[in-house]
Formats: structure tokens, sequence, C-alpha cells
């Protein structure tokens, strides 16, 4: 068990080194340059001053093994537009993209297992089509435009939710405020997660309640509810649960869209704010710590698995 | 030719006198009795930004989302008045330039302090402008523009002359635009005086009437009152500048009570503002210009007749009032008419008349080929025509890309990322055509536009090179009084209309969206209204 | 599938009855039916349409900016004056030509990339996989935005960057499939016969996958519009004159306040599209691919 762990995190770390091989190179590609050193109204002079105060001057190899001489020291260079350490930003960011991305996973979860459950039980019947269209609207609208819609509804007209931000600003820590900033942007981010889970819970469920044991329990008279609960629903969540670490791409792709729409001051927001301003360290950092967080999650998944499915072992 | 005016403005009317008198009365007598009885003192006021801001005026970068939050922690040696633009004292109380204009003696106030209780000395001026602004190694932001100052010599504590190496009329107009003064005892010993994070990032120590308390990167900054503030205590209670890079989401909060100034508006969002609400829409000008530049290295600009025809082509209050929704006045050259006495009227300004400009080109032997398209000897009148995603300038684009196309000039409009773009058209200048703005300080000094020696690698985007020009611009640094400078500069605003080395289109109007309960806010510039922050109370 | 192709002798009676087991299953599906359907005359609308309009959808008109819809423009026009009704149909032939392009992108890739790795096993494998290993662990949108910035918004650039947003799933299947089936008696067959590794692998094994695939292609298509879409939104999309449903939106919502309903008709036309494509991708999955 320990050298299985031990080998998925050596694994892990040769992907993040491969990552940021391959972005370091791609993102020198393009032309132009971080955009507090090359700003329109400056001259010629002056810009060519700070690229070289930056070290921007030298070639891309040289830059990148200091880079890398750098992060394995555990230093992930300073932020060329912000001034501040990479590893600062995204301490500060991480924390507000971790809250949105746990309360959307929980949103999506339990929605998505209860409806994947009464439309696998009222299965080809109006329940059962009824979930499948608007979980499929889900994963159909773009959540860009249902966030600004949503603003426009709840915030603009009817004033009951706030547009933007994670909590009000000169209070101190109040769990309801926190809450109600929260709703939008994890609805709308649930909304298009929840997909998943209901077709995987719905699937699986199916092949259960089809399956020779579930038979068998009903067959020695065991009521509907418990054969559904004690043996079904344990099962079926073993597919549930693989899939959260396929959310959790998902839901950091997701995030940088809607972290946008809704003013959240998180990890794709700065990297937004990294791509559009050319900050090659923070695109670095927040492309590096994305990958450990999506390796980190699959390995615990994997572990997960392992618990509820006595099947699997990792040897 | 008449210089027509916006048919379409639906604020103007609500700009109140007597703010604007009142404002003026702070200004000089300070917080007057009169009017402190009104100020409900315990208020906050909420302010957007679009990013993060870097809280050093001189860092790189440090631009659009720093600039107003910057003039208020950071005090300059001078400041606008709110009347009429002219620098009137700040940090600096009086000052003089000698005969031959090549020394400005500047009398530093007394008894200012630093937020961190140290006393405010000529150090800390010579210390922004020798060893901050004139490091050609650093890059400072806007450096550019001091590049007439040799260098600050202090004479004693509370005195210093400016020593340069041309003469420079407009320079305390220049020490009002965005040139706050740094603390030399705080930044003096760094490595690099702008990349400090502690100072940049966090809690500055600067002189403004507001200091910062808390800054939580990504979600806002908050200010409080600087009680050592020689103007006085202001009369808020603090500031909030929230960072909220949306501006739809700016306006949505506006509505909803959660700020009560919103900068930099967006002419098509004062619809959702409103009128006759909590907030009220201000028009303030700023000495800035659109324009389409022509690259002068291309040889068929070397006849302005070209030129003059490709602008005369353009309906450019169609371009106001379809991107601007009518906030703006079509630009008859850089100098805006908020300038005053140093705005010329009286120059050629090319109308929009289609059929004039395509006789304009059938006489430049420029004809209309058998598809549509103008040629000459074989060759199509055609240019390249990049342009960068930033605010208006590609649908602004497109529409004159339109505009031309109905006279039978063809402009291939390639739309590049921004960054791509400064890289590509500004700093290369590989381009032939191509739209963008200049914002300048309110001085009719527009040299570091112009100039031959800023042509290829300053901000002469255009490279366009005149020694007659040249000398009308020295001409105008070298007038000291104000009769002297109109003569220069008409004659300079009058050249510049002919030549056009630049196609001016528009001034646009600085849209600021105010709650109606904020008093003491000067109207006529954002950064007049800022620099005097100490003035602003919100009535009980 | 596997039930369906595994034995080879009465595969002409077992073929005959599964294509009649899926039509019956189709019937049943009406929605899928539906959704087809709409694809086709959305499709056919965006292909002939924009030649048909009165407006052509780049033509501006400063003086006729942000009208509601009227006779004259069905849908009313866009801050530059255009004919929103035109720009849609001419917006819809972007927004599906980059949906389906890179689809076929993350499909070829993915089927080629992981069916290598799954049908040669090995090193082979080791090192194809890692390479999707690297792909997973970035999240699609962060790869994406990376490519995007550094390469420019090509349209090209466009499509083969979304493509590779989602070729390591893909990746993940054909890798699953091929080394399932490679083991497979009609394979080894095959090989005894003489049948070089290209031919076994697009000949026999590829048809086997092909279901799966296709169920994936639909929804991929689906996901590489909204995804070209956000990427609008972020203002790193397709760039004029071309311009895309998402491109649309984004402009749209610079003028939220003054014309509201301009982010309607671009944000309904994607999520039609899309919802076409997922329900008919799920009525595919029913239908072909019951296993999941």
């Amino acid at each position: 068990m320990t050298v299985y762990v031990v080998r998925r995190l050596l694994q892990g770390v040769l992907v993040l080194f491969l990552v940021s091989l391959l972005t370091f190179f791609m993102m020198n590609l393009a032309p132009g340059g971080p955009s507090s050193l090359i700003d329109f109204q400056s001259t010629a002079a002056e810009r060519e001053a700070r690229l070289a105060r930056f070290g921007l001057d030298r070639p891309v190899h040289e830059r990148y093994l200091v880079w890398l001489a750098g992060a394995i020291r555990g230093d992930l260079g300073t932020s060329i537009n912000q001034g501040l350490p990479v590893s600062r930003l995204l301490a500060q960011r991480i924390g507000p993209t971790l809250t949105l991305g746990v309360a959307s996973l929980v949103l999506a979860a339990v929605f998505g297992i209860v409806f994947g459950v009464i439309a696998a039980l009222r299965r080809d019947r109006w329940p059962d089509h009824l979930v499948s269209t608007v979980t499929t609207l889900g994963m159909s609208v773009p959540n860009f435009w249902l966030g600004i819609v949503m603003i426009i509804l709840f915030s603009v007209q009817l004033g009951w939710l706030p547009a933007s931000g994670s909590y009000s600003i000169g209070r101190g820590f109040e769990l309801g405020d926190r809450i109600r900033h929260l709703i939008l942007p994890a609805g709308v981010l649930a909304f298009s997660l929840m997909p998943n889970v209901v077709r995987v819970t719905r699937a699986a469920l199916l092949e259960v309640l089809a399956s020779d044991y579930v038979r068998t329990a009903r067959a020695k008279g065991l009521y509907e509810r418990t054969v559904l609960i004690g043996h079904a629903l344990r099962t079926a969540l073993v597919p549930v649960v693989a899939m959260i670490g396929l959310i959790a791409t998902v839901l950091f792709s997701g995030s940088v869209v809607i972290e946008s729409v809704f003013g959240w001051a998180g990890i794709g927001r700065l990297a937004i704010e990294a791509a559009n301003g050319r900050d090659y360290p923070v695109i670095l950092g927040v492309t590096l710590l994305a990958g450990a967080l999506v390796i980190t999650v699959n390995i615990a998944v994997d572990l997960l698995y392992a618990a509820v499915d006595p099947r699997i072992r990792h040897g | 030719m008449e210089n027509r005016r916006p048919a379409h403005r639906p604020y103007r009317a609500i700009r109140p006198v007597v703010a604007l008198a009142l404002a003026f009365g702070l200004l000089f007598g300070g917080p007057s009795a009169a009017f402190a009885q009104e100020a409900d003192e315990t208020v906050v006021l909420n302010l957007a930004t679009n990013a993060d801001p870097t809280l050093n005026p001189w860092t790189p970068g440090a631009v659009i989302e720093s600039n107003l939050i910057n003039t208020i922690l950071f005090d300059q040696l001078t400041r606008y008045s709110p009347e009429d633009l002219t620098p009137v004292p700040a940090l600096a109380t009086d000052w003089s330039a000698s005969e031959d204009g090549l020394a400005w003696t500047f009398e530093l106030r007394e008894g200012v302090q630093w937020s961190d209780g140290e006393p405010f000395t000529a150090d800390d001026v010579a210390f922004t402008f020798n060893d901050v602004i004139k490091n050609e190694a650093l890059g400072a932001q806007s450096a550019s523009q001091f590049a007439p100052i040799d260098r600050v010599e202090i004479t004693d504590d509370h005195t210093v002359v400016f020593h340069l190496n041309t003469p420079f009329s407009a320079l305390p107009y220049y020490l009002a635009s965005f040139a706050g003064i740094i603390p030399a005892h705080v930044l003096a010993d760094a490595e690099n005086p702008l990349e400090v994070a502690s100072f940049n990032k966090d809690v500055p120590v600067t002189t403004g009437p507001f200091k910062v308390a808390e800054f939580v990167p990504g979600s806002f900054v908050r200010l409080e009152p600087n009680p050592l503030h020689w103007a006085g205590e202001p009369r808020l209670a603090g500031m909030i500048f929230r960072v909220i890079p949306d501006p739809n989401t700016q306006v949505a909060q506006a509505r909803g009570g959660q700020l009560d100034v919103v900068t930099r508006l967006n002419p098509n969002d004062v619809a959702g503002i409103g009128s006759g609400g909590r907030l009220e829409v201000l028009q303030q000008s700023q000495n800035l210009f659109f324009f389409v530049a022509p690259n002068h290295d291309d040889p068929r600009f070397d006849d302005p007749r070209l030129k003059q025809a490709l602008l005369t082509a353009i309906d450019r209050q169609a371009l106001i009032d379809s991107l601007l929704d009518g906030f703006g006045e079509i630009a008859t050259g850089p100098v805006a008419p908020m300038l005053g006495a140093l705005y010329e009227p009286d120059v050629p300004t090319y109308p929009y008349d289609p059929e004039a400009a395509g006789a304009m080109l059938d006489e430049l032997g420029w004809t209309v080929g058998p598809d549509g398209v103008r040629e000459r000897d074989g060759e199509r009148l055609e240019f390249a025509m990049p342009t960068g995603q930033f605010g208006d300038l590609v649908p602004a684009t497109l529409l004159v890309q339109q505009f031309w196309e109905d006279i039978g000039v063809i402009a291939d409009v390639e739309v590049m990322e921004w960054n791509a773009y400064i890289q590509d058209v500004v700093v290369n200048r590989n381009y032939e055509v191509t739209l963008a703005w200049w914002s300048m300080p309110p001085t009719a000094d527009v040299a570091p536009y112009f100039s031959c020696d800023a042509a290829q690698s300053g901000n002469n985007i255009p490279n366009y090179c005149s020694e007659e020009l040249d000398e009308l611009m020295r001409a105008g640094r070298r007038a000291i009084t104000l009769d002297d400078q109109i003569e220069a500069y008409s004659e300079m605003q009058r050249l510049l209309a002919v030549e056009l080395p630049y196609l001016y289109l528009w001034y646009p109007d600085i849209l600021t969206a105010k709650s109606v309960n904020l008093h003491g806010f000067p109207e006529i510039t954002a950064a007049t209204a800022f620099q005097h922050a100490v003035d602003w109370y919100v009535a009980r | 599938m596997a039930d369906v192709a595994a034995t080879a002798p009465s595969r002409a009676g077992a073929r005959r009855a599964a294509r009649a087991r899926v039509l019956r299953r189709i019937a049943r599906r009406p929605i899928g039916i539906a959704a087809a359907a709409l694809l086709l005359v959305l499709t056919a609308t965006v292909a002939i349409g924009p030649e048909l309009v009165p407006h052509a959808p780049s033509r501006t008109n400063p003086l006729n900016v942000l009208q509601g819809p009227s006779p004259e423009h069905w849908l009313g026009t866009d801050e530059l004056g255009r004919d929103v009704f035109s720009r849609i149909l001419s917006g819809g032939r972007v927004s599906l030509a980059v949906g389906f392009f890179s689809m076929l992108v993350g499909l070829t890739l993915g089927i080629g990339i992981g069916g290598a790795a799954g049908y040669f096993g090995g090193r082979v494998e080791a090192v194809l996989m890692r390479l999707v290993d690297v792909f997973m662990a970035i999240p699609a949108f962060f790869l994406i935005l990376v490519i995007v910035t550094s390469f420019g918004n090509h349209p090209v650039t466009i499509v083969v960057t979304v493509g590779l947003g989602f070729w390591a799933q893909m990746a993940r299947v054909g890798h699953a499939e091929f080394k399932r089936f490679r083991t497979h008696e009609f394979v080894e067959a095959s090989h005894a016969l003489g049948g070089g590794h290209l031919r076994v692998m697009t000949r026999h094994i590829l048809p086997q996958v092909l279901p799966q695939a296709t169920v994936l292609a639909t929804l991929g298509v689906g996901w590489a519009i909204l995804t070209e879409a956000a990427l609008s939104y972020l203002g790193l999309g397709i760039q004029p004159p071309l311009a895309s449903w998402g491109a649309m939106l984004q402009n749209a919502q610079g003028y939220l306040w003054r014309q509201p309903i301009l982010a309607v008709w671009p944000g309904l036309a994607i999520a039609i599209t899309v919802l076409a494509f997922n329900l008919l991708g799920n009525a595919l999955r029913d239908v072909l691919d019951p296993r999941s």
C-alpha cells in the first residue's frame, strides 16, 4: 500500500516536471511580454530597461533552468506584474477556490445522487425523462451565461443575493454572509457538474438492481427500500466516487470562468489575470498547483475506491 | 470650418455649478464650518477598481487599476485647480522659473508628515526624481514624460531646484499628473524601490489624506483617514476600493447600493446607472484623444492630402454616437477643448463627406478600379490595419474599415491580443494604419507624441517628423507667459490639423458615477477629484 | 457491444439481430430522434442560410446600432449596426465548425494514441500513457488558456487547442478498449493470417470501439462549442471578422444595460445546439453502448 502511494507520488512529480517544461516553453513563444513591463504608453527604452531588470532578455532555456533551480528549493519566483512571491499569491487564492470547489462538489453530489436514484427507480417513466432533460440542460447552457443571467435576476432585479465577491468587506467572519455569497457561483457550477453524477449514479444503480444478489435479496423477501439502501446504493457509489477525480479537473476548468463572472478571488481568476498579463512565473505556478491538486485528488480517489470496493487491492 | 458639437449630451445638465464653487472654496479655505455641520463623518465610501492596485505611482504597469487610489495616497508637488486645471499648491507651496527657463525652484510645505510620523523633506523629492524617475535602469512608469529634467538639487530641507536640459514651461502641469512623491526613508535602501512588496501590495508609507489600513489582494484595499494630513483631517470614516474586474458587476453593485463611486464608467453602462436614483453620472474631461495613426515610413503618406481624404471619409459623429452613446466630441487635434485658452478651435476639421473624400482621392490619382477598389499605377489603395483587443479599439477599427470601404479604400484588419499588439505594432511599428489613443497631462505640450526624437522608438507611433513642428513645440516649451504659450501652441495646432500626423477621431467624455449624497467632489477631471479627496463628504 | 462481436461463427445472424435491437431501441428514443432532426436542420440552415439573408453579417452601420427586433432586422442589430440574425447564422457556421473539427482532433489523437498504447502495451504503453497523464493533470481549461495566449487566436489554433483539451479523456477510452480487444480470438486469428498491426487495429478493433467513440464524439462537439464560447467570453476566442456565438455573447456583455436582449440570442443558440448534441449523445449511448 505504502509502496503504491510512493510510486504514484513519484509519478506525479515527474508529470509536474513535464507540465512545467511544456508550459514554460510554450508561453515564451508568444510575442510581447508581461503587461506591466511593456505597457502601451511606455517608450522602447523604458521597456528594454524593465525586461533587463527581470532577466527577460536572456534566452528561454537559461531562464527555465534558473526557475527550475528555484522551484526545486520551493521558490516559485516572484510575480512580474504584481511584485509578490508566487507562493504567496497561490496561498491567498487557493482558499476561495477550494471553498467554491468543495461547495459545488457537495451540491452536485447530493442533488446528483438524489436525482440519479429517482431516475433509476422510475426508469423510462416521466421522472426519469424530466431528470435527464434538466441535467442535460445543465451540460448544455454556457455556465458564464447562466451566471450573468442569475446575477441580473437575483442580484440586480430581486436584490436577494450579492453579485460579486466571497464576503462583505469590512465585516468579520459571518457564516451566513459567506453562504449568501456562495449560493450563486456554487449553484451555477454545481448545475454544470451535476449531470455527470446523475448519469453515473443512475447507470450504476440500474446495473446493481439488475444484478443477481439484489434479486436474491428481494427473493428473500427484504423490503424494497432496505434492499435499495443496504445493498444497491452502497455498491453504486463506487463508480460515483471514481467520478469525483474527474469532476475535480472539470471543477478547476469551470472555476476559471465562474470566478471571473462572480469576482471570486481564486486560482481561476489568477490564471486569467496571469495569462492575459503574460505573468510567466504566475502562469507556471497556477498550472503546477492545479496539476498537483488534480494528481493528489486522483490518488486519494483511488485509495478511497479501494476502501469502498474490497475487490480492488493496490500492491 | 465649424466645430460640430455632438447633439446628444443627455447628462451635461446635471453638473451643478454650486459644487464647483464649493470645492473651490474648500480648497483655499479648508473645510469651513458652514459645510462641516452637514457632513456625516461615520460614512465609509465604497469604490471599485478592476484589478489589484500597485501602491507605488512609479512602478511599471501601475496604471488603470492603480492611479486613482495612488492619487489619494501619494500627494504630489502640485495638483490641479478644480476650477480651470491650472497647477495649485500641494506638497509645494510656491514655485518659480529662472529667466532662461532651465531652473525651477519649488518651496516645499513645512510640517508635512509621512504616515509613519517621519517628516517630509526635500530628500523625498530628490529621491523620487533623481533615484527613481531618472534612474533609467528602473524603467519607471511615465519616466519619459520627465525627459527634460536633468536632476533635482536640494537647496535646503524645504527647497528644491529642478535643473532642466531644455525649457519646459509645462513642468508644474506634469508634476500634477500622477506624479506622487514617495518616501526616501522607506525605499532608498531597497534594491529596486519600485518592487518592494511590503510597500506596493500591503501598507505603503504615504502623505495623502487617507492611508492604507488593510490590503487583501484580489478582494479590497481599505483606507482610513490620515489624522496627520496637512490640509486637515478628511471628513469620511474611510474608503474601500473593491476589486471587481467585470464592469457589469460594478454597475450591478452600484445599483444595489454597494458602491458609491464608479470611475471610468463605460458609456454603454450609463443606462444601467439610470437617472434620478441614488447615483448621478458626471461627464468629466481628460486631455485624451483617439486617433488613426498612419505609419509615415510608408511613402504614400508623404502627401498630407491622402490623410485628409481618409479623415474626411470617416463619419466621426456616427462613431461617437454608436460606440460612446454620444459621450464624446469630435477631435480637432491633440489638444482637447478642456484646455481652454490653449485650445485652438480655428483649424480645418474635415467634416464627414464621402463624396468630397472620393474626389480628393481622384485628384491624387487614386481612381476606382474594376473591382471597386481604388488604385494608382496598378497599386491598390490598401492598408494593413492591425488592432489590439482593448476597450473600443476593435469595434472602432471595424467601423473605420467600413467607412473607407465605402469610398474604395481597403483596410485589412487583423485583431491581435493586446500584449502582442503592443510588441508588434507599437514597439516594432509593424503596421500601415492603426487605431489607438493617447492620454496626456492637461497641457498643450505634446512633444513626447509628435517630436522627431520620439519617432521610431518613442511615443511618436506614426514616425512623423517635421523640423517646423519641432521648432514650434520648442517655442511652446520656452514660453513662460500664458500669452506666449497660446501663440506658439495655436500655430502648432494649426500645423497639426493640416499635416495630420495622426487622424484625430474623438475626445471621449470620462464618465464617473457617484452617489448624489457625495459632495466636495470636483467634477472637472477624475484626477482632480481624487487629488481633492480630503474635501469629499457625505451629507447627513 | 462485446457480446455481439466476440463470436465469429453466426456473425451475420447476430448482426441482423443486433441491428433490429438497435432499431427498436432507437424507436423508443423520440428525444434522440428529435435532437438528430434538429441538428440536421441547424446544420443545413447555417450552411446555406448566410448566403440567402439580405444583410451581410459583417456590414456595419453606425447610424442603426442596438436596435430591437423589427421586420427589417428580425433579431435587431448589434453594437455596430450589424444584423443579428445574419450574424447568428454565420456565427453558427463558426461555432459548429469549431465544435466539429475540435472533436475530430481530440477523437483522432485520443483513439490513435490511446489505442496504440493499449494495443502494443509494454514500453509504448508506459510512455504514451504518461503523456496522457500529463494532459489529464492539467485541467483542460488551464491548458487551453496557456496555449491560446501563447500561440495566438488563429481559428486553427483554437480548433487544435480545444481538441487537445479532451483528447486525453478519449485516449483513456481508446486505451482501455484496445487493450481489451487485443487478446480476443479474432484479433489473434487475424495475426495468424498475416495481418499487420495497422490492419488489425483499423480493420478489426476500431469497428468495435466505434459505437462508444460515436457517443463520445457527439458529446464532444457540444463540449467543444461550450469551451470555445467560454474562451471567447474571456476574450481569447475566434477573432473578427469571424464571429462565433461565444464571441457574440462576449460583445453583447458590454451592452447588457443598453440592449440586454443582445445577450439572449447567441446564448440561446449555444444552449439549444449543445442541448441537441447532448440529447443525441445520450440517446446514442443508450442505443449503442448500453453498458454504461
